[in-house]
């Protein structure tokens, strides 16, 4: 009897790192997980039961990641919650608290798109030629969030102040709801959240950490939704490799957080809108001529 | 003010409902699901999860929404 692994350790390696860093830099980490093995001649489709079992890995990986590069962050967001609760209101000078709700506020519109949404987009835009054509749109939509933000005054407050003051209840809905587009491979869920923060007045730095922010919840949700399919019979022989491209991922997701926060003290979405236009059109090409 | 408490009985009536909803999604196959309820497909084995997930985020959401619109003035403000 043959046996042939589904995702060699090689593959997991690669597909984990990539994964770690494409969810966080706003490029699509779906879209680079289809466009990828399809560039390498690998059998590996975006559909395939033991693929998403391993993607549920790397994305809870990525999760823990970001929650514990904010940790303080969110205990803080999570008493100022709990103040709210208490005092059935949101002081307005409680930052933390309404920065929480804002969160709160971005996140149930995700969730519900997500959980509606996820299965159709996933089965009708499988293919990597789309992915490479959405890729391409995504290039213009971090274009677009760079031409049209709103340049706010910005103050010399605490990063999570200036998010809560910044922005409204009905921008978190927005921003939230755009992290949907995500579903399709292509679209990037940090682009999304990022150009929405800019459009509302934040910061490039603001944008971004709202954006990491706003992900925590929806990836690790997501992923811990769909965990029983990694240690269930779904999970067989994908769980090695899967355990070595979440820890992959973990590394990569660490350092592309950390190296972003930094890159939007000073720097744009530019640089990432360039590559994915790029990228997009040069792979849809590829694709269509081969 | 008839308007707030209006609107504090209709978002807890609303989340208890939706809780509720949430609820029998997660305890009832989709055969057994009533006629109205999306998802509902005779024969089927199947739980929707997702369906009670949403559902019942929906019904807290709703709950939540009544507790701080039934607090003190200071925070309808707000």
């Amino acid at each position: 009897m043959i046996f042939t692994a589904l995702i060699t350790y090689p593959q997991a390696i690669v597909l984990g790192l990539l994964q770690g860093v494409s969810e966080l830099f706003p490029i699509s980490s779906l879209g680079h997980s289809v466009i990828l093995p399809s560039l390498l001649g690998w059998d590996i489709h975006q559909n395939d039961k033991y693929f998403i079992t391993f993607l549920i890995a790397t994305h809870l990986a990525t999760a823990l990641v970001l929650l514990g590069f904010f940790w303080s962050d969110w205990v803080r967001i999570v008493k100022g919650i709990g103040r709210s609760l208490r005092d059935r209101g949101i002081d307005p000078a409680d930052a933390d608290a309404k920065l929480g709700w804002l969160l709160v506020v971005g996140t149930i519109p995700a969730g519900i798109l997500g959980l509606a949404l996820e299965h159709k987009l996933r089965s009708v835009f499988a293919s990597p030629q789309s992915a490479a054509i959405f890729l391409t749109l995504n290039g213009l939509l971090l274009y677009g969030a760079e031409l049209l933000r709103r340049r706010a005054p910005q103050t010399a407050d605490d990063d999570d102040v200036r998010i809560a003051r910044q922005v409204s209840w009905r921008d978190a809905t927005l921003i939230g709801a755009a992290q949907a587009i995500a579903l399709i491979p292509g679209f990037s869920r940090s682009g999304a959240t990022m150009g929405g923060g800019l459009l509302v007045g934040l910061s490039h730095k603001d944008a971004a950490r709202f954006a990491f922010l706003l992900a925590t919840p929806i990836i690790g949700a997501a992923a811990a939704l769909k965990l029983p399919e990694l240690f269930g019979s779904e999970g067989n022989g994908v769980r090695g490799p899967a355990l070595v491209g979440a820890l992959c991922s973990a590394l990569t997701a660490y350092l592309a957080v950390r190296f972003l926060m930094r890159f939007f003290e000073t720097r744009t979405l530019m640089p990432f809108a360039i590559y994915c236009f790029c990228a997009g059109l040069a792979t849809t090409v590829y694709f269509a001529v081969t | 003010m008839r308007t707030d408490r209006l609107l504090v009985v209709v978002a807890v009536v609303a989340g208890v409902a939706l809780i509720a909803i949430g609820i029998v999604y997660w305890a009832e196959p989709a055969r057994s699901l009533p006629g109205f309820f999306p998802g509902q497909q005779a024969g089927s084995n199947h739980h929707h999860v997702k369906h009670g997930i949403a559902a019942f985020l929906l019904g807290i959401a709703c709950l939540v929404f009544a507790w701080f619109r039934s607090g003190p003035k200071r925070a309808a403000a707000t």
